[in-house]
């Protein structure tokens, strides 16, 4: 039986999608407390202010991070919210389960939380909902010691690394993303559990261009698979898609009708760089120019693979829009090999001088793509030990001004700044 | 030179005790030694909190030092995870 009259909240339940509106008082029969989230929310949308209250000494004991207190800031009304902290717990690689991992992680949430959860949270754990701090210790200890399982990062942690499934499914993976993933998890314990830098920060590891954790929009340094050779390429799979005798795409649009596969209007004109054409049958790519977009490969995959030499792109700074707005990551190493023979030491040694530099410079709660912005890609690269190269320039110059450093220019130059400044005032 | 450990540790905890407010960013206990690299102040902070001296107060996106005398309530910043 409903504990709160939720009109508002009942009309988010009349559309044809599935509402999160009917899950929680589907769990609510289960476990009453629910009741209360639907009743505050209710209040919430009738007073447009929200009644949660974050922040707080929550955790478990050792660890600085994977636990995210809440609290409602109406208790009295709402008891069964008094305490809704969310707990994040590590997910697997390329979140492979058994029904029985799953069944194990929710019969332990019923046991100490709300029971509801949220599969899975965009930095990619698994998402607990809604826990007193007092049960905090116990599902701990269940989780590590009965499932084998572990929390993943809050705060000014590192965050939980997260990987697309890779070479364990996907024949477009260019590194193994899964190890890459677990080897860098394992390896940074201490920066994921207790916090380790003036804000966030996140990696994350998709195997090829097509970027299915959606690395380049959501991580500070997204490595990103490719390749620097040629786009291997099967003429006689070329014509039997020309024939229709191969569904383009894998097939994944085959329930339309789009009429015969036209591999100009689908493949050639669609290429962003142009560098795609056909000549006696056959078709061409001129691969120097090609941007590794994936486009031509997923239309045709049984004809066009990446090439063989592989590895991964490392791009920096993307962050959501708190401040001054969303950010994609920028390119700063093009091509990096990415091997387990050497525990992915390149990858690494990246990573480790970013957070030297950042952890000095960067502000307060300051993503090191703002950080990045604020003193400029050529300052960022001259930290980071790397040579400007045509793939940094996004565009041709808008900045008319060049700067010299005393080393660049033969017989170098000296200037003594104070003296200058003796004559000239800032 | 870089200050010892001991000295370290000591700064710090006079860093939080004397701070106008009670939560501090890591990059606060940066200049009690500009001598010593921040990683090995924040694990040296991160020490503290399991020796009792700190503990952690997180707004779930961003995680702050304080003394846990000073530290009173549950009370929340602004702020996102
Ligand atoms: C072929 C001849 C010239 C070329 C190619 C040239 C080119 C340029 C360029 C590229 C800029 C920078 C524009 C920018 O900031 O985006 C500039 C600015 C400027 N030029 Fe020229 N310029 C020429 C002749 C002159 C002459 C003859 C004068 C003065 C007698 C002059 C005075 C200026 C001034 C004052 C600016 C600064 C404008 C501002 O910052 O608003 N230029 N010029
Ligand atoms: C080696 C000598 C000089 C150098 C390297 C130089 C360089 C520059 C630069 C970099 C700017 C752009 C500043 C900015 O936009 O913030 C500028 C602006 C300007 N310069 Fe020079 N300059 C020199 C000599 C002169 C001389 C001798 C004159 C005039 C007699 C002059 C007149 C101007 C003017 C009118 C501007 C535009 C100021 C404005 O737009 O506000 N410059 N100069
Ligand atoms: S990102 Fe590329 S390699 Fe990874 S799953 Fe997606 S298509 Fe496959
Ligand atoms: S991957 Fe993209 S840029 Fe490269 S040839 Fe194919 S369509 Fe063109």
């Amino acid at each position: 039986m409903a504990k709160h009259d939720t009109p508002l909240l009942d009309e988010l339940e009349s559309g044809p999608w599935p509402s999160f509106v009917s899950d929680i008082k589907r769990q609510a029969e289960k476990n009453p407390d629910c009741w209360d989230i639907l009743g505050q929310l209710e209040l919430s949308y009738k007073e447009k202010i929200t009644h949660w209250k974050h922040g707080g000494i929550v955790g478990v004991f050792g660890y600085g991070g994977g636990i995210v207190g809440r609290y409602s800031d109406l208790p009295k009304m709402f008891p069964g919210v008094e305490h809704f902290h969310t707990v994040r717990v590590n997910q697997p690689a390329s979140k492979y389960y058994s029904t029985e991992n799953l069944r194990g992680i929710c019969d332990l949430w019923e046991k100490h939380g709300s029971g509801m959860t949220n599969m899975h949270g965009s930095t990619g754990d698994m998402v607990l909902l809604g826990c007193r701090t007092e049960a905090l210790e116990p599902f701990f200890w269940d989780l590590t010691h009965g499932m084998g399982q572990d929390l993943g990062g809050s705060g000014s942690n590192l965050r939980t690394p997260a990987n697309c499934l890779g070479q364990s499914r996907c024949e477009w993976s260019c590194y193994d993303t899964e190890e890459t993933c677990h080897h860098l998890t394992m390896h940074y314990q201490d920066e994921i559990h207790r916090p380790a830098f003036p804000y966030k920060f996140k990696f994350k590891f998709s195997g090829c261009p097509n970027d299915c954790v959606a690395a380049i929009a959501r991580s500070d340094v997204a490595v990103i698979g490719t390749w620097r050779d040629d786009i291997r390429i099967d003429q006689a799979a070329v014509k039997e898609y020309v024939a229709g005798n191969f569904a383009s795409n894998g097939g994944s649009h085959a329930d339309g009708d789009w009429g015969a596969f036209d591999i100009q209007k689908e493949v050639i004109d669609l290429c962003p760089t142009e560098c795609m054409w056909m000549e006696g049958g056959e078709l061409k790519i001129d691969n120097a120019e090609c941007t590794r977009c994936m486009h031509c490969i997923n239309v045709l995959p049984r004809a066009l693979r990446p090439g063989a030499q592989q590895g991964a792109s490392i791009c920096v700074g993307a962050k959501a829009p708190i401040l001054d707005g969303a950010q994609f990551a920028t390119l700063i190493v093009p091509f990096m090999e990415i091997s387990a023979d050497n525990e992915f030491e390149n990858l690494i040694d990246f990573i480790e001088t970013i957070w030297d530099w950042w952890m000095e410079v960067g502000k307060n709660r300051e993503r090191v793509g703002e950080t990045m912005q604020r003193v400029g890609l050529p300052t960022f690269i001259k930290v980071m030990g790397i040579e400007p190269i045509p793939q940094h320039v996004r565009e041709p110059r808008s900045n008319p001004y060049v700067f010299w450093q005393d080393e660049e220019v033969p017989g170098g130059f000296e200037r003594d700044v104070q003296e200058f400044r003796k004559k000239h005032a800032a | 030179m870089a200050l010892s450990d001991d000295e370290l540790k000591a700064a710090i905890i006079e860093k939080a005790k004397k701070a106008p407010k009670p939560q501090l960013y890591i990059k606060d206990f940066y200049k009690c030694d500009p001598d010593t690299k921040p990683r090995a102040i924040k694990n040296m902070a991160n020490l503290l909190v399991r020796e009792g001296e700190l503990m952690f107060w997180s707004s779930g996106s961003t995680t702050m030092y304080a003394r846990p005398d000073r530290i009173k309530n549950e009370e929340g910043d602004e702020g996102v995870n």
